[in-house]
């Protein structure tokens, strides 16, 4: 415990918020791996509050800096953290529960977010709030994981006057819960009125992206609009995301980049992705992986390009998500695309990003009908005419022929040819109209497929 | 997997006609005890006072009487407690939930006065204050001030036994901000001899721990503008205790002392009231009653279809599983058939809500016709566009679900839309499975605005008007012109002595704003 408070002291002398924070880890150090046990054993619960208060005192004696009211602050935050700390090591040691944990842990939360509001602890201090922050929420979702391992406790007292199940919310009660004290550090972090360098307003980003998470795990992530109004109401008063540390900039571009992208707005998605992807540091490979999972499927819609093998080097994952779709879309096979979709469907669908790649069944159309375009070769050179222009008036029938092909020989009737070249056209795919009654796709002369130099 | 009454049993895609609801009314004999809703103060008559022998296992006839006398202890709005002497304490928030407990109306004690228990609470909190244990006493599992009152009355009881009675019995009401008006509803709290110690038996800490009443909303309580909702609340209360009352009288049966309740209401219809307080079992039919109710509301439906009392019937039956947590085919089949019903009616939030039921209930395992309902679920998430739910669900089909002929055929549904073919949509349309066709009916409307657009851009100068009808699968060639006209395309109609033609080169972009709005996100919140 001395130790514990040997660090605390030092880093109120530095006001290194990182090095005060790691005090409150819950996470035995590598140097120390006994940690957790010595400070669990060190004291009990009838006098764990005296002897925090001693050991403060008679480590901090030296600095004038903190004040009565921060010392009383800081004793109920150590006596909140001894006592969690002690339900972690029952955890190791079998004879308690994650729920427990998560529970004590939630204490430690609110005596922190009280020091903030009651007993005046400074905005060097807020690495602490990412610390409890971060371990609220992964300590939630082990206290789901164990309750539903322990399936069909008749918990729901709730429920009881509900007018239906709603085993969804259980499922996930305690992530959801952990959701409010989040948000009550995002307040916390958002209505602080003191100058900008000392302001808890740093914190603002660090919280959001953990309220990110959140919301993505509960399959909620269209409430992370929510808090992006809110931040944008007050975004005269906040720092600029760039004056902020390069991690916290880089998972906020990208859970934004996101968020866009599961509203289909691909062109917004693709920008922040791109500034994500341009952030990130170049060694954070699962993050690069990350970022890239969703710009692909973005960029294949919004400029249909797909991925070079060069930059999925480094992503095997990727490679097998991606390059047999990618062939199949150069080469104009539909056939070869739908297996491909549905031999990667859980995994698209798990992503997210299924019902988006499907559409690159679009370009891949397109290829295909380029290439019949193409195959129909050049007119004859009229008079004056020096350079020769390709055959634009195409038979459906042609169209039809490849379509029957490209899909694995199965008859493709001509209306639903016609359908697909109809949508082709509405989407800006091919430039020209169907002359129904003469069976033919007149083609414009100049660019009949938009972007591929024909 | 057809539905079983008959007048569901439209071939797809066509409009059923039904007889015209009747109003709204329940039978002139019901087979339940009516119970006037809303009833004037000065009507209320007290409840007979509960036999005594259940005074014991604290009745939930008891229950519901001893709130009676609630009333008036409510009326006066918790004193703030945590009254700060001089300077600003920082009251715990074990304290706080600690005395939000000993205030909620739950935990009322008829024979424990409102002024008591101030004061216990007072003397608890003070002592634990002075002696600095606020932070280290389990609050959460302190006896209630009610239960401490008690406790002291019984030792007091031990040491002179005879007189205690009379102050066990006779509530004690010093506090004058009670109104005259107020004051009527004590004369019968005297007369309430029983002291229901019902808390003990309440199944422990289960429900108050876990309802969290925020102290704003305390606050708010004690606010005298706030006179108004305090009448309001005082009103729906009294309003719950007549439905109890009268539940009372038909059956009264003690609780079991844990676990979800079981019902011991034998009525077959109860009109659907939301709850706000736990259930009472007496007002709960248990699953053998609810089989007879569902028999009954099958045979109702098919002589009457008046779906407002249908589904209100139905809501109080989800209801009765609910609280008494049964979860099994029966309680599938009362969702299916409701979810059909309310398909039918074109009710898609009440949908909505039985449909998400049915995926948990089908996801533990039970047998139902979960292949059907699988299918709707793909195809009313095409119609909300709900991009999360449609992953949801492709994440939860397996490989042999998406061979089952109605999912197949949603899926397929589903891509054709994606990918704009609607020639194939249309095929699909015409051809579905079960009552899929009362949700396609939903959204066929701006499918076929998109295609309709589709075609303008796409075809020139002109197709005939029976490729209209053909592709976007109308009835006939008329129903097609009246499409093009309802939405301002008459004039690009143009008769041709052997066939009428749609001139989509002049159509330039006249459907797009119609297709637009069409696809603005659906209300799917509107309910019957």
């Amino acid at each position: 415990m001395n130790d514990l408070f040997k660090g605390f002291a030092k880093a109120h002398a530095e006001q290194n918020g990182y090095l005060l924070a790691a005090t409150l880890s819950p996470i035995a150090s590598s140097a120390n791996p006994q940690r957790l046990r010595l400070i669990s054993k060190s004291s009990n619960s009838s006098s764990v509050k005296g002897d925090i208060k001693h050991f403060i005192k008679s480590n901090s004696s030296h600095q004038r800096n903190l004040g009565h009211e921060e010392v009383k602050g800081w004793v109920e935050v150590y006596a909140a953290y001894w006592n969690a700390i002690g339900d972690f090591v029952a955890v190791e040691d079998g004879k308690s529960t994650w729920t427990k944990v998560y529970e004590s842990w939630k204490d430690l939360t609110s005596a922190l977010i009280r020091g903030y509001n009651n007993f005046g602890f400074e905005a060097w201090t807020i690495p602490c709030l990412y610390v409890v922050g971060k371990y609220l929420r992964l300590f939630a979702i082990r206290s789901d994981t164990e309750r539903s391992r322990s399936a069909n406790d008749n918990s729901g007292g709730a429920a009881l006057i509900q007018d239906d199940f709603d085993p969804e919310t259980e499922k996930q009660s305690q992530l959801r819960d952990c959701e409010q004290h989040l948000k009550r550090i995002f307040t916390l972090c958002l209505n602080d009125r003191a100058p900008l360098e000392e302001s808890r307003k740093w914190g603002i980003y660090f919280i959001i992206n953990l309220l990110f998470k959140t919301y993505f795990k509960l399959n909620s992530a269209s409430l992370s609009r929510t808090i992006l109004k809110t931040l944008s109401a007050y975004k005269g008063d906040m720092p600029a995301l760039s004056a902020f540390p390069k991690s916290q900039r880089v998972t906020f571009k990208f859970y934004e980049g996101v968020l866009f992208f599961l509203e289909e707005n691909y062109i917004e998605a693709e920008k922040y992705l791109v500034e994500a992807w341009e952030l990130c540091h170049k060694d954070a490979n699962a993050n690069l992986e990350r970022i890239l999972t969703y710009l692909i499927p973005c960029r294949l819609l919004t400029s249909h390009l797909l991925p070079t093998k060069a930059i999925l080097e480094p992503f095997p994952r990727l490679q097998k998500l991606f390059l047999p779709l990618a062939q199949c879309i150069r080469k104009g096979d539909l056939r070869a695309f739908d297996i491909a979709l549905q031999e990667g469907e859980d995994e698209f669908v798990k992503r997210r990003i299924y019902l988006t790649l499907e559409r690159g069944r679009d370009i891949a159309l397109r290829n295909l009908l380029r290439k019949v375009f193409i195959a129909g070769g050049f007119d004859e050179l009229k008079e004056g005419e020096t350079t020769p222009v390709r055959r634009t008036r195409v038979p459906v029938a042609e169209f039809r022929a490849a379509l029957c092909m490209g899909s694995g020989g199965e008859l493709v009737d001509t209306d639903e040819v016609e359908c697909l070249l109809a949508n082709m056209i509405y989407k800006d795919l091919m430039k020209g109209y169907i002359a129904r009654d003469r069976g033919i796709v007149v083609l414009s002369k100049k660019g009949a497929f938009p972007g591929t130099g024909v | 997997m057809m539905p079983s009454w008959s007048s569901a049993q439209h071939p797809p895609g066509v409009v059923p006609q039904h007889p015209p609801p009747a109003s709204y009314a329940y039978p002139p004999n019901p087979a339940f005890i009516p119970v006037q809703v809303r009833q004037g103060f000065g009507h209320y008559t007290p409840p007979p006072p509960p036999p005594p022998a259940y005074n014991m296992y604290a009745s939930n006839a008891a229950q519901a009487q001893a709130s009676a006398p609630g009333t008036t202890t409510n009326a006066s709005p918790p004193a703030p407690v945590e009254q700060p002497k001089g300077g600003k304490t920082e009251w715990p928030e074990s304290v706080r939930r600690y005395v939000q407990r000993s205030f909620h109306p739950e935990n009322e004690d008829a024979s424990v006065s409102r002024a008591e228990l101030e004061a216990k609470l007072k003397d608890t909190i003070g002592s634990a204050k002075e002696n600095n244990s606020l932070y280290t006493i389990d609050w959460d599992n302190m006896p209630l001030p009610q239960a401490l009152v008690r406790a002291d009355r019984e030792a007091q009881l031990k040491l002179h036994h005879h007189a205690a009675s009379l102050s066990l019995t006779t509530p004690v009401y010093t506090d004058d901000k009670f109104n005259p008006r107020k004051r009527k509803s004590n004369d019968f709290a005297n007369n309430d001899t029983s002291t229901p110690p019902w808390h003990s038996t309440n199944s422990g800490r289960s429900l108050e721990d876990r309802i969290s009443y925020s102290p704003d909303k305390r606050v708010a309580l004690d606010d005298p503008k706030s006179s108004k909702f305090q009448k309001e609340a005082n009103k729906r209360k009294r309003r719950f205790e007549n439905e109890y009352k009268a539940a009372n009288i038909s059956s009264p049966s003690p609780t079991p002392p844990t676990g979800p309740i079981v019902g011991t209401s034998e009525v077959l219809e109860k009109k659907y009231l939301r709850l706000t307080a736990p259930p009472v079992a007496s007002n709960v039919r248990p699953e053998r009653v609810l089989r007879q109710t569902l028999d009954l509301l099958k045979k109702k439906w098919r002589k009457e279809s008046n779906y407002s009392y249908i589904c209100d019937q139905f809501k109080s039956m989800r209801q009765d599983l609910t609280v008494q947590r049964i979860k099994n085919e029966f309680t599938v089949s009362v969702y299916e058939i409701h979810a059909r019903i309310a398909l039918e009616k074109g009710d898609i939030g009440e949908y909505n809500q039985c449909q998400t039921q049915l995926r948990s209930l089908y996801a533990m395992g039970l047998k139902g016709n979960h292949i059907e309902f699988k299918a709707y679920r793909i195809l009313y998430f095409i119609h909300t566009a709900n991009r999360t739910g449609l992953n949801d669900t492709l994440a939860d089909l397996t490989a042999a679900e998406k061979e089952e002929k109605p999912i197949k055929h949603a899926l397929d549904v589903r891509s054709t839309l994606a990918l704009g073919n609607y020639h194939k949509f249309f095929q699909l349309y015409l051809d579905t499975p079960n009552m899929g066709a009362y949700l396609m009916d939903m959204f066929v409307t701006r499918e076929r605005l998109a295609a309709l657009c589709n075609i303008c851009r796409g075809y020139k100068p002109d197709v005939k008007l029976r490729f209209i009808t053909e592709e976007l699968g109308f009835e006939s060639d008329a129903d097609a012109a009246q499409f093009i006209i309802d939405y301002q395309g008459q004039h690009l109609l143009e008769d041709r002595t052997e066939y009428i033609a749609f001139l989509t080169g002049k159509a330039g972009n006249l459907f797009e704003s119609s297709r637009a709005s069409a696809f603005q996100k659906v209300d799917i919140k509107g309910q019957i």
